[in-house]
């Protein structure tokens, strides 16, 4: 587990991870600047909000001016989704300043009044509001229907000598996606895996995973997890608009679209809440 | 002398059994060792969604 998507893009770079999950133009930006990795898959759907002082003086996106907005990374949807919701308020780029801070930082960042907002992924949203401390401004969503944050990437020479372990990681993710989103199970099971996922993968409270997990049902999702063409296209156009990406890129550049392609028969884990592992 | 010897060598022994053991992820070292066909791959994350 790592505290920073910097850190992880070290780690893939010097083949102490073989795969991560990061923020998609941060994937799409290495990949532009020749470091040998693609995206294979996303990791979610949705499930990023920008969040203000739940009794702070913003109270719309118009309010934000002037105002400081913590965000993971340049290179992330994070920052993207700021930029439209600007433009579409008619604000310049300048009008809100952004720094970069390691998601974990963000919720005790607001509580302390250090920045004004924060736009982040979750948990982090639903911690400041758990808290009470915080109020999600908008989901991600309300700006960008669709919205993708952390997608899959391996490293290259994984791809060329070892597709079959791509693959059974990429089925892996499908199916438990598919199992998260099962529509008659989906709160059983979501509450469910914040348990385990909190205790033996993030270390963080089940509670806090249970809010971003179903409340409500859509703030992630975890289906569709294929990279569609124009989704990326979308972030591509987004990140050469806003400069963080100084030549345009072919989706076949960044992206192996066959493991998702692979992964299109597979049906959700056999295993119900309370069955032995 | 020899009091002193043995005692900074138990030290320093002490020191590198508890580094060794708090510090090294022996799950990595032992994949690392496998061929490489049958080596796990190592998957980054954050705890965010």
């Amino acid at each position: 587990m790592f505290q920073g998507f910097p850190e992880i893009k070290e780690a893939l770079m010097s083949n102490r991870m073989q795969a991560g999950f990061m923020v998609a133009p941060m994937a799409i930006a290495l990949r532009a600047q020749g470091v040998p990795i693609k995206i294979v898959y996303l990791g979610h759907r949705y499930g990023s909000a920008v969040v203000v002082q739940k009794d702070g003086p913003v109270k719309t996106f118009e309010d934000l001016r002037g105002k400081t907005v913590a965000i993971p990374s340049r290179y992330s949807d994070e920052r993207l989704i700021l930029f439209r919701a600007m433009a579409k308020h008619g604000m310049d780029r300048g009008d809100i300043r952004m720094v970069e801070m390691a998601p974990p930082d963000v919720a005790g960042a607001l509580a302390a009044k250090a920045i004004d907002a924060f736009s982040m992924g979750e948990p982090y949203p639903s911690q400041a509001e758990m808290s009470g401390f915080g109020r999600v401004l908008f989901h991600a969503r309300e700006y960008w229907p669709d919205y993708i944050s952390c997608v899959l990437v391996v490293r290259q020479d994984v791809i060329d000598t070892r597709p079959e372990a791509v693959q059974v990681l990429v089925d892996g993710i499908a199916r438990s996606g598919l199992w998260l989103d099962n529509p008659p199970r989906k709160k059983e099971r979501r509450e469910h895996a914040a348990e385990f996922v909190g205790r033996q993968y993030f270390r963080q409270d089940p509670k806090l995973l249970k809010w971003a997990l179903t409340n409500p049902l859509d703030r992630v999702m975890y289906q569709p997890l294929t990279p569609y063409r124009g989704d990326f296209e979308l972030i591509v156009s987004l990140m050469r608009e806003t400069g963080i990406l100084e030549r345009p890129i072919a989706f076949e550049e960044y992206i192996d679209v066959r493991f998702a392609e692979g992964a299109r028969t597979q049906t959700e884990w056999k295993y119900e809440p309370g069955d032995a592992f | 002398m020899r009091k002193i010897a043995i005692g900074v060598s138990a030290w320093l022994a002490l020191v590198t059994i508890a580094h060794v053991s708090m510090n090294v992820n022996w799950a990595i070292v032992l994949n690392d060792r496998l061929p490489l066909d049958k080596r796990k791959l190592n998957v980054a994350y954050i705890p965010v969604t």
